[in-house]
């Protein structure tokens, strides 16, 4: 698996946790993966992703006036998503404590 | 105010692109209008805020282009809708211009060619605006190279009529009354085509191709006159109008 292909794994991942927590727009939504350090993407990236996450049906979307200027499409997640999420956390937590045991035994320094 | 008008030229521009490139790939207007729109939310802030556009869509817009569309389910319904227009169109043109020269008769090979021809123009146009717009072309450019894909088809078009004046293919031939009705079918066709489209294109193209050679006709004119006069005013009408709608758009 290339570095790019993992990142994509862990920013879904991360999307869904962002979704969980409040309704988000998809500027709103790039600001704050930015906020937590992943700045290298392009933020326009999220979209094709939100398309696909919309498709398999792990979050639903709505249209909402916003007060200063046009509508914005608000994204939420859905029963099959906070699954979808808590496999990741699952996976997310496995594979850290497997690295953490690696890098703790073989001392890297 | 206009979420466009508020957005920079490079912005307004790739939206353009992706819009004309998604609606090539055969995508759904509607699905269209949604990712348009949000982009547009999209961009607005991120200007705001000082963001360059590459921070948005990347280094290749066109990669990103691919991106979106590779999500969206192809939806043929729109593409069907507007090859069947443009091929009756067409075909209504034909009609028109033979009816001038008495009752209709077709061969099988312009029949067959025509259809041929008018799906072989639109799966060019297509496949030269998917790669146009993934390049962010600018009109000029574009025209560039639009113009000679263009001219193939149109060649293709003279080579028919050449080629079925030498090969003989079985021919349909329609009496006084049966022309007629073809000729009515094809009149409430091009109302149909411009109540459903709202626009008068087809109707003031089709008239500017044949009223000056059907007028011409009535005069006392030299021949070669005629097909000069008619010609420069058909083209010459088409270009105007073109240059005033594009004008009017803007």
């Amino acid at each position: 698996m290339s570095t790019t292909q993992m990142l994509k794994g862990i920013i879904d991942g991360c999307v869904l946790a962002i979704i969980k927590n409040k309704e988000v727009y998809g500027y709103e939504l790039a600001e704050k993966l930015e906020e937590y350090g992943f700045e290298s993407f392009s933020e326009g990236t999220i979209y094709p992703m939100l398309m696909r996450m919309q498709r398999e049906e792990l979050v639903s979307a709505t249209f909402k006036k916003s007060t200063a200027g046009p509508r914005r499409k608000y994204y939420s997640l859905t029963r099959k998503g906070e699954m979808e999420l808590e496999k990741f956390v699952a996976r997310w937590d496995d594979l850290q404590a497997n690295v953490q045991r690696v890098l703790h035994m073989e001392s890297v320094d | 105010m206009d979420i466009r008008q508020r957005l920079s030229k490079k912005s307004n521009k790739f939206l353009e692109d992706l819009n004309a490139y998604l609606f090539a790939k055969g995508k759904n207007f509607k699905e269209i209008d949604v990712i348009i729109e949000e982009l547009e939310v999209h961009l607005l802030e991120a200007e705001r805020k000082g963001k360059p556009i590459e921070k948005v869509v990347g280094n290749s817009p066109g990669e990103y282009m691919e991106m979106i569309s590779e999500e969206m389910p192809v939806d043929y319904s729109n593409w069907i809708k507007y090859a069947v227009i443009i091929i009756l169109g067409s075909f209504t043109f034909q009609i028109f211009m033979d009816i001038l020269n008495g009752p209709l008769s077709y061969s099988i090979l312009e029949i067959v060619g025509d259809v041929t021809i008018s799906i072989l123009f639109i799966l060019l146009t297509l496949v030269s605006f998917t790669w146009i717009t993934k390049r962010g072309m600018s009109d000029r450019k574009a025209i560039l190279v639009l113009t000679p894909v263009m001219i193939v088809p149109v060649a293709m078009f003279v080579g028919l009529i050449y080629l079925n004046r030498h090969v003989e293919t079985p021919v349909i031939h329609f009496g006084v009354t049966s022309s007629w009705l073809i000729v009515s079918l094809a009149s409430i066709l091009v109302i149909a085509i411009t109540l459903w489209a709202k626009s008068w294109v087809l109707v003031v193209i089709l008239s500017l191709l044949i009223l000056p050679e059907f007028l011409l006709g009535l005069t006392s004119l030299s021949i070669e006159t005629q097909l000069i006069v008619s010609t420069i005013i058909s083209y010459g009408g088409i270009f105007l109008y073109i240059w005033i709608v594009s004008r009017r758009e803007k």
